[in-house]
């Protein structure tokens, strides 16, 4: 992966490569962004728009600490609960607005990423089942009868007094914005170098230097800030939810099913991934809900058995073998669509 | 560095462009309102149900009793709006949310800002019913809470919701309690599931025996996920209680009243919430034997109102519905769906304008007056149910299996309690 | 109380650990995470009920009827994804992956075939009795899961320590570059442990059916995260660690339920985490196994 390498570093590349590698990185921020913003003058199901956003920003989520350490977590929607339930306790006991809440939301959820930090001493499925059990003890603990007078426990939490629809749409839209910033900057950072470089080898990675730990933490944290935010701002766009609704495994399962299909390691992968198969859900899903989770576990199993790098590496693939005929056989793919 | 001013820049430019577009779309927004002069071509009625998950027992009957009244009224030529002096067709819009709460959020939008629905029932249950609150405050949309029975959805400053089906299930054991006073069963256990509808019940309960001097000798909750009951059973058992009570979902009254059956434990009194509301259920999953002698709450059909002023009366119903819906059970959901149905019909012939708030005033000057196939509609000053009374109800053996009579009150017993229960 | 959670506690949890020893062995054999377990398990209780219920058949008769059946998925399954696992950089979080998406399609088929709702067996496996154990009464399925999962679980031993493909599996089990330098056919011998996997997990199904109060398609992931608590507890590739490990599983959670019940939910899973980082080749694993 050459053009990984000298992407990433910068060092051989000419100016007017750098300028075009800006020009895409610019374009995959603002086009998503963008989008969003102005969605609502053509579908006035603001909800279903916050919901899409909300899973764009979880499958990107996933993308940082899967697509780039290739920890899987199962166990996603924790983090989710954590912001939705973080927002409810700043507005019924700390005051705040709706805004600050779902601030407080990302910081609740990355607070419990810093508590399981330990669990990135596992690998492989022992991480995965593992971060599961933490969202399970996590939702557990919120909906206890115990806790009432902290969360309201298995009654509920009302934050109708924050309540504003266009309010929650337009914080979404600046979370989508933030997540594809972070993505970004990470595929262009030296630190997205770095959890690449350790993807790929970790051994020959903490030989040349590189603080393993510090980096996976690094996106461990990020991931949770993600899905914190994507949780507060969801609470605030419903206002009246119960704790099973935001600790709803599916979540999870959603989240990395979008990541996977629209390609991890990629930027504009999980977007699609979680814009194309979340309104297919719609479509079809509600009407016959299982033969979508059929379907669901079919594109599952076909992705695991032949296409690892999701809709963006056939979209790669198409592009190579278009090169191929065209005669530029050698073309190196440029920006958000390279694969790893 | 390099990578950090590139952010900045990247940052920045993001969010003027939010900016812009956020003045530009905000601008573009017509302006929705829902008052209208003119007589719509048809009235549509907007709701969700749950075809799989575990609501789905409860909120597809609840389904068939809303389609059954949308069948009803079409078959007399629509329903009467009295805003506009005539009938109008009924138009049914029925979503499908696999009781799933993120789901149903968007499908209640999708309700209110594309199929603009003049009716709305949110699906069954609390949870569910849950994500249509607000919005349906923002949109202005009025919501028929068919059996919802969530405490923090009724606040003063929300006229947009009333509950017209099933009462908040913090008053269902009133009667229970009297009855446990009255009988002198000072004795009491209580396991109750760690969610609203279950934990709003317990706490009635053990405020309302604290009343009367009577501590429960058992009083824990356990997880909604809980299915292995041994144990449980056995602590209970530890404490000799007179009466033990069990509130859970049916996915919990199932397994409890299995595995009591065959603990080798007998308690003199067993209650559990949902047999009575799903008896064809638990006829099915828990059988005669483990039935036999427990008690549970006498819902509509069990509890017959046969003077009504709305609709069908109990018995007509229950004959009408088996004729319309040959292979559904009649049961408390599909009356509660037809119920909340007949509220709407009641709300659109009274109210003055055709507006949501001009029905939500209308039903509030006929609270206490309307009484249908599932009691009476008595609404308080924030919109939630109380007229509804669900007396305690007892298995007792008929010829070949069990059926459930009423034991208390005794304005209302059919039957006299059999308690202790016999061993058998 | 205290005498009836310990017993309660034995039971179950014997059952716990055979429910687990599928999912231990696919693990510990072939580094495949098969997180449909829990839905195998779902299609055993599916077909005791169906016995049960259309051909008045004694539910236990599920197994011997499941075990062969399962081999032969099994056996086909495994041939069907080894290539794709083969060429894999990251073989385990393929399977995860790609078992994640058969859980999804056995839960659709299960709930598409069997209706949403909750079934149950109300003919217990030996009559609707119970069972007195030093002066304790006990629903008698809960001896019968135990006294199921005991022998199954030894002749999983017996099959492993004393058979020629026991020798293969355990030498597949230790290394896979060496079994194949020492000729053992991996593909074969990889195929059969996947389909004693299987088989081990609908043969639980039977059990489940009884000890977890009835069936329901949605059941699977529950299943698969208790079934890998108890792996992780128990430590991976044992039998003898996975009933350990489903002992210890059982005695917290009947423990907590006497004495805690509105923490017992939790339980489980802080179990689960404590383990995995205080001791992540499980409380019974002997690390010298894998050297």
């Amino acid at each position: 992966m050459p053009n990984v390498a000298a992407g990433a570093s910068g060092q051989r590349a000419t100016s007017a490569q750098i300028w075009r590698r800006r020009a895409i990185d610019l374009a995959s921020v603002l086009v998503p962004t963008v989008l969003f913003a102005l969605a609502r003058t053509v579908d006035s199901n603001l909800l279903l728009l916050v919901s899409i956003m909300v899973y764009v920003v979880l499958a990107q989520g996933v993308n940082v600490i899967y697509g780039f350490t290739g920890y899987l977590p199962f166990g996603y929607v924790g983090f989710f609960g954590a912001g939705a339930y973080g927002a409810y306790v700043a507005v019924a006991h700390l005051g705040a607005n709706a805004v600050e809440a779902t601030a407080l939301g990302g910081v609740a959820a990355v607070l419990v990423g810093v508590v399981l930090i330990p669990l990135l001493r596992l690998r492989g499925a022992y991480f995965a089942i593992a971060s599961l059990a933490a969202a399970l003890a996590l939702s557990s603990i919120v909906s206890n009868p115990a806790v009432t007078s902290v969360t309201n426990g298995p009654y509920g939490a009302d934050l109708t007094r924050v309540f504003s629809s266009g309010g929650s749409y337009w914080t979404a839209v600046v979370i989508v914005a933030l997540a594809m910033v972070s993505v970004v900057a990470l595929r262009r950072s030296r630190l997205g170098l770095l959890l690449r470089a350790v993807r790929a080898d970790q051994v020959s990675a903490s030989c040349a230097g590189v603080n393993v730990v510090a980096a996976r933490t690094g996106a461990w944290l990020l991931s949770a800030l993600l899905a914190g935010l994507a949780g507060a701002v969801y609470a605030w766009s419903i206002s009246v939810f119960y704790p099973t609704a935001v600790f709803d495994t599916t979540i999870s399962l959603f989240a990395i099913v979008f990541a996977l299909f629209g390609g991890v390691g990629t930027v504009l992968g999980p977007v699609v991934g979680a814009v194309v198969l979340y309104y297919v859900y719609n479509a079809i899903g509600v009407n016959d809900p299982q033969y979508f989770q059929l379907i669901f576990g079919v594109v599952i199993v076909i992705i695991a058995l032949f296409l690892p790098g999701g809709l963006a590496a056939l979209a790669l693939g198409a592009r190579r073998r278009l090169g191929a005929r065209r005669g530029l056989g050698g073309a190196q793919p440029v920006g958000g669509s390279d694969v790893r | 560095m390099k990578v950090h001013h590139r952010l900045l820049g990247l940052t920045g430019v993001c969010a003027a462009a939010a900016g812009v577009v956020a003045v530009a779309a905000t601008q573009a927004q017509a302006v929705h309102t829902r008052v209208s002069s003119k007589a719509p071509k048809q009235i549509i009625v907007g709701t969700l149900y749950s075809s799989s998950g575990a609501f789905a027992p409860d909120s597809i009957p609840e389904l068939d009793g809303i389609k059954f009244w949308v069948n009803q009224m079409n078959k007399s030529g629509g329903v009467y709006v009295g805003a506009f002096h005539k009938k109008i067709h009924v138009k049914l819009v029925a979503y499908n949310d696999q009781s799933s709460p993120t789901t149903a959020a968007t499908l209640y939008s999708q309700l209110i800002t594309q199929n603009h629905v003049n009716i709305m029932i949110p699906d069954f249950g609390s949870v569910l019913t849950a994500p249509a609150v607000a919005i349906a405050q923002e949109h202005h949309q009025l919501l028929f809470d068919a059996t919802a029975s969530g405490t923090v959805f009724f606040t003063p400053n929300n006229p947009y919701i009333v509950g017209s089906g099933i009462r908040n299930s913090a008053f269902w054991p009133d009667p229970l309690v009297q009855y446990l006073v009255a009988k002198h069963i000072n004795k009491v256990a209580v396991l109750y599931d760690a969610n609203d509808f279950d934990a709003a019940q317990a706490a009635t309960i053990n405020s309302g025996l604290k009343a009367h001097g009577i501590t429960p000798v058992y009083y824990q909750s356990t997880p909604t996920t809980t299915t292995t009951y041994g144990t449980l059973i056995n602590s209970i058992a530890a404490t000799h209680p007179q009466a033990v009570i069990e509130l859970g979902y049916n996915t919990n009254d199932i397994p409890f009243l299995n595995t009591l059956t065959t603990s080798g434990q007998h308690f003199k009194m067993v209650f559990t919430v949902f047999p009575g509301q799903l008896p064809q259920l638990f006829q099915q999953d828990v059988g005669t034997k483990g039935l036999k002698y427990t008690y549970t709450y006498a819902t509509p059909p069990l509890l017959p109102y046969a003077k009504v002023n709305l609709g069908l009366n109990t018995p007509q119903f229950v004959r009408a519905f088996r004729k319309a819906f040959p292979s559904v059970p009649v049961t408390y959901p599909a009356m509660a769906g037809y119920g909340t149905a007949l509220v709407a019909q009641e709300a659109l012939d009274k109210a003055g304008l055709f507006t949501q708030l001009s029905m939500r005033r209308a039903l509030a000057n006929v609270s206490g007056k309307v009484t249908t196939a599932i009691g009476q509609f008595k609404i308080t000053k924030d919109g939630a149910e109380e007229g509804e009374f669900l007396p305690v109800g007892q298995y007792l053996p008929t010829r070949g299996g069990t059926t459930i009579k009423i034991i208390y009150p005794k304005s209302l017993a059919t039957a006299t309690a059999k308690y202790p229960a016999p061993t058998s | 109380m205290v005498l009836y959670a310990l017993i309660s506690g034995i039971l179950i949890g014997l059952f716990y650990g055979f429910a687990a020893l599928g999912l231990s062995l696919a693990f510990g054999v072939l580094r495949v995470v098969n997180i449909a377990h829990g839905d195998v398990i779902v299609l055993g209780s599916y077909l005791a009920y169906e016995l049960s219920t259309q051909a008045h058949l004694n539910p236990l008769i599920a197994i011997p009827v499941a075990i062969p059946v399962a081999v032969v998925i099994g056996l086909a399954f495994y041939r069907l994804i080894a290539p794709s696992l083969g060429r894999s950089k990251d073989p385990e979080m393929l399977s995860l992956i790609l078992f994640f998406g058969v859980s999804q399609v056995i839960e659709a088929l299960a709930t598409i075939g069997f209706t949403v709702n909750q079934d149950t067996l109300l003919t217990g496996p030996v009559g609707n009795g119970s069972v007195q154990i030093l002066g304790q009464t006990f629903p008698n399925y809960e001896p019968v899961a135990a006294a199921v999962a005991v022998p199954g679980a030894l002749l999983v031993m017996l099959y492993l320590y004393r058979s020629r493909l026991g020798l293969a599996t355990r030498a597949l089990m230790s290394s896979r570059a060496d079994a194949l330098l020492a000729g053992i056919d991996v593909g074969r011998t990889s195929a059969l442990s996947f389909g004693i996997a299987l088989a081990l997990a609908a043969s639980a199904g039977v059990l489940s059916i009884y000890v977890n109060g009835g069936v329901n398609p949605s059941q699977g992931a529950d299943l698969t995260t208790t079934a890998f608590a108890v792996v992780v507890i128990g430590g991976l590739g044992n039998p003898g660690g996975a009933l350990a490990g489903g002992l210890v599983f059982g005695l917290a959670e009947q423990f907590a339920q006497s004495y805690e019940p509105n923490w017992a939910g939790l339980v489980p899973y802080a179990l689960l985490l404590a383990v995995m980082l205080a001791k992540p080749e499980g409380l019974f694993g002997r690390r010298a196994r894998y050297a």
